[in-house]
């Protein structure tokens, strides 16, 4: 049965000269698992609002929007309330209350449900979504991941129809964010819930999708099955976003079935070796880490260091030691919650070891923090620059001129006059960065810096990242994204336990992982050596052909 | 001792409210030593019996002193009554004012005691649940403020310390720093406002406004709160039907009353003497159950 129905849906925001979406049509089926695409500012957003009547924004609709078989508009106000779930972007602030168990009980109280009622579906709820050991918890304890779990829940609570998330997972971590893609897919397995999704990273979600709708310029580009919009859309900028297997698979020129998971990704890659006929395995291994022993000024040693935060708390770092050297760029990679941003806290004088040394040569630290809206403090992009510019002793006339030459350099003057929480994740995140390149540091501390950012902003983040380092600037950055550290990581290594462990390039790092490793890697394990970028596994197969 | 090992605690917010609510009226409402002196039992036991003697050492070095001061203020400053006891700076100090000033002391640190007992066994949930009853809206906007000031207080370290990772507060002037702090407070507002946009949509999502909002609460009312909430009521008409017959009343000047000795007023009393100890009572019976069960055991 059509749950819902989009009927030649255009909009067009009441300042706007152009429609942000323009006549979409696509029909979603009783139980589908969809998931929504797009770069940054496609009108994803736009759309799933437009979904849930009480969210739509103001402007010109034409077209139709049905949802079971009704006009959008016919729908009660509780049907349209109980019926349609929503769950938004951010964890922190689509919380309501003060309490586990009230922001589960929320939704039903509005619904006026009687008092019983509310107590069983609540338990239900908090035992089917494992948050049953924090019901009476305060909400301000949860962590990122358990919050955007508290918030399905809390919409589930009302026994929705049809289930919109907007980017629920990308403020979360890779592990937190698995685990909740793993929910979604239990929901719609088990509850027969259907799901519409808008997602940029797709290596866990599209193995799970029935439909795929790719949104580009407001328009539908593609829509189907996972399989036909690969074959559509295969060498798109939006494909980037895609799962590695598939990535590699359209790259290598497949055809046929696109493989989307790790597995499917190995059976396709040990075909093509055969059929490359490589007479022995062929080595990943490169330049690139002999080019990075050359370099070796240490612009930031970390020696022996020890930290806690009270005398009788456990230590967070533990004899932790890291030389980290002029224009280079190092990862540290590592569990959420180990201790890593206390590294950075530590190497910017912000923690003071109790044991170790820290030194920092004389030069100049910044760290820009994992969620850099901290670091705006004025009402435009400009403004906080030219702060900065001044606090690091810019004479008067030329903060000016030198702000808009950083604006320049990343690519931001057109951002300039906007008000820092009017950017998307990535256009806050270069913005943030040319403020703190304002202190033309030596060494750039950097908290997960791709975390709620899109592929695109990601390679242009990657970008600017490298021209600082050619600059001489020595980089360290925090992240769980492995798939960054390995493509543009000078040096890797993990954190665990409270120490920095077996530093390396990443093609060494990498390949002696298992499980802490790229998507790339897993799929080329014991077929190629030490690949562990897709673009590695692309140079070795042109190699033997 | 944590909130949650108070047994007295666990009674239904209602009956709670109900209990400190009588118990504190009278406490302010009446002169007569021997009620005060019960209700200031009653709040010393129970702060004993559910603090440690750490913390029971610290409220008494506040306590202790308080009642002192409140007793010599009297004398000092009231010179009514028709026993002198000496002269200072030619006014006379009277055994009557004296015995007001302590009378006071004790009616001060025992509405103290008792409003300390309250604000312990009264968490934020169950002034939610009792406020939730009247509007369930207002119950809402409670709620929804009690979690926000956790979080502005997070979000102000995380401004403070960004800023301070990038050169910020590293001034040595005192009017530098406070315009530093100006500046990250306006920025916290900013992002109050910012994220409150995206609660109120993830609220009317949730069919914040549609029509007949009930409230919902965790607390049930049990057989047990109906006993205690019986016993109050039962208790409390007691002594105000006392109070009500003149049975204890008393006064300080110009000479100081007997205390009233009839039957009526024993009663009196009595019924108010229970009810001070009940949660002393209560306590004390919960714990040695425990013993009892674990003996057992």
């Amino acid at each position: 049965m059509e749950i819902l129905a989009l009927e030649n849906l255009s909009f067009r925001y009441p300042a706007e000269e152009k429609d942000t979406l323009s006549h979409i049509s696509l029909s979603i089926e009783e139980g589908d698992f969809c998931v929504l695409c797009g770069t940054s500012g496609c009108g994803k957003t736009t759309l799933m609002k437009l979904i849930k009547r009480e969210l739509a924004p103001h402007g010109t609709l034409s077209g139709e929007i049905r949802f079971c078989g009704k006009a959008q508009g016919e729908l009660s106000a509780r049907e349209s309330a109980a019926d349609i779930g929503y769950v938004l972007q951010n964890p922190e602030a689509q919380i309501v209350t003060d309490k586990v168990w009230h922001e589960l009980s929320f939704g039903l109280e509005n619904l006026g449900c009687g008092t019983e009622y509310i107590r069983l579906r609540i338990g239900e709820m908090a035992n089917y979504f494992g948050i049953a050991h924090m019901f009476r918890e305060g909400t301000s304890h949860l962590s990122g991941g358990q919050k955007q779990l508290l918030s399905l829940a809390a919409v589930m609570a009302m026994s929705p129809k049809l289930l919109l998330l907007d980017e629920p997972t990308s403020q979360l971590d890779p592990i937190a964010a698995a685990d909740f893609i793993g929910t979604l897919k239990k929901l719609n397995r088990e509850l027969g819930t259907t799901i519409i999704i808008a997602e940029h990273r797709l290596e866990e979600l599209l193995p799970i999708a029935d439909k795929v709708a790719v949104l580009e310029n407001g328009a539908l580009a593609a829509f189907g099955t996972p399989q036909k919009v690969c074959r559509e859309l295969g060498g798109t900028p939006i494909f980037a976003g895609f799962p590695t297997a598939a990535r590699i698979w359209q790259k290598l020129g497949g055809t046929g079935e696109a493989p989307l998971t790790v597995r499917e990704g190995r059976k396709f890659l040990e075909q093509r070796v055969k059929i490359a006929s490589l007479s022995e395995k062929t080595n990943a291994k490169n330049e690139k880490n002999t080019l990075t022993e050359q370099k070796s000024t240490p612009a930031l040693t970390l020696a022996e260091v020890f930290f806690r935060y009270e005398k009788s708390a456990p230590d967070i770092l533990r004899g932790a030691s890291l030389s980290l050297r002029e224009g280079e760029f190092f990862c540290l990679l590592g569990a959420n919650g180990a201790g890593k941003t206390t590294v950075l806290r530590a190497a910017a004088g912000l923690a003071k070891p109790y044991k170790g040394k820290i030194k920092a040569h004389g030069k100049k630290t910044v760290l820009l923090p994992q969620n850099v809206q901290n670091v705006f403090i004025k009402s435009t992009v400009r403004e906080d620059i030219e702060d900065m510019l001044a606090i690091y002793g810019a004479k008067k006339d030329e903060i000016g001129e030198k702000a808009f030459s950083l604006a320049e350099k990343l690519g931001v003057t057109h951002l300039l006059g906007k008000h820092p929480y009017d950017l998307s994740g990535g256009e806050a995140q270069k913005c943030a960065l040319a403020k703190v390149l304002a202190a033309s540091p030596d060494i750039l501390l950097l908290d997960e810096p791709t975390k709620a950012i899109d592929p695109a902003a990601k390679r242009e983040l990657a970008h600017i990242v490298r021209e600082l380092c050619r600059g001489g600037v020595a980089v360290l950055a925090v992240t769980h994204d492995v798939e960054f550290a390995a493509e543009n990581a000078d040096r890797c290594a993990l954190f665990f336990d409270g120490e920095i462990l077996a530093p390396a390039a990443p093609q060494i790092f990498f390949s002696a992982n298992n499980f802490y490793t790229t998507a790339a890697s897993r799929i080329s394990r014991g077929i190629l050596e030490n690949a562990v970028t897709e673009s590695d596994v692309l140079r070795l197969l042109e190699v033997a052909k | 001792m944590n909130r949650n090992d108070i047994a007295f605690a666990r009674f239904h917010p209602t009956v709670l409210f109900f209990y400190f609510f009588c118990l504190i009226l009278f406490t302010v409402f009446t002169q007569n030593p021997v009620l005060l002196l019960s209700a200031l039992c009653g709040g010393i036991l129970f702060c004993a019996v559910t603090n440690t003697a750490k913390k029971n050492l610290a409220a008494a070095k506040l306590y202790v002193p308080m009642f002192l001061l409140v007793s010599m203020t009297n004398p000092i400053f009231s010179h009514s009554g028709a026993t002198p006891l000496f002269f200072m700076n030619d006014n006379p100090v009277t055994l009557e004012a004296l015995l007001c000033g302590v009378d006071l002391a004790v009616q001060v640190c025992a509405v103290m005691l008792i409003c300390g007992a309250f604000s312990r066994v009264m968490e934020s949930d169950k002034l939610l649940a009792l406020f939730g009853k009247l509007s369930p809206r207002l119950a809402t906007v409670l709620s929804m403020a009690l979690r926000f000031i956790p979080l502005l207080k997070r979000k102000w370290g995380e401004i403070c310390e960004a800023q301070r990772a990038l050169g910020y507060f590293r001034e040595e002037s005192f009017f530098d720093r406070i315009a530093s702090y100006a500046r990250v407070f306006s920025a916290l507002v900013t992002w109050a406002l910012e994220s409150s946009v995206d609660t109120a949509a993830s609220m009317s999502a949730r069919g914040y406004e549609l029509a007949g909002k009930k409230h919902f609460s965790l607390f049930r009312f049990t057989r047990g709160d109906g006993i205690m909430l019986a016993l109050t009521t039962a208790l409390s008409a007691v002594t105000l039907f006392g109070i009500l017959l003149g049975k204890a009343d008393f006064d300080f000047y110009p000479r100081i009353s007997e205390i009233n000795t009839d039957i009526f007023a024993i009663i009196t009393y009595a019924a108010f003497g229970t009810l001070a100890l009940l949660p002393f009572i209560f306590e004390v019976k919960e714990a040695l159950k425990w013993k009892y069960l674990r003996s057992k055991i």
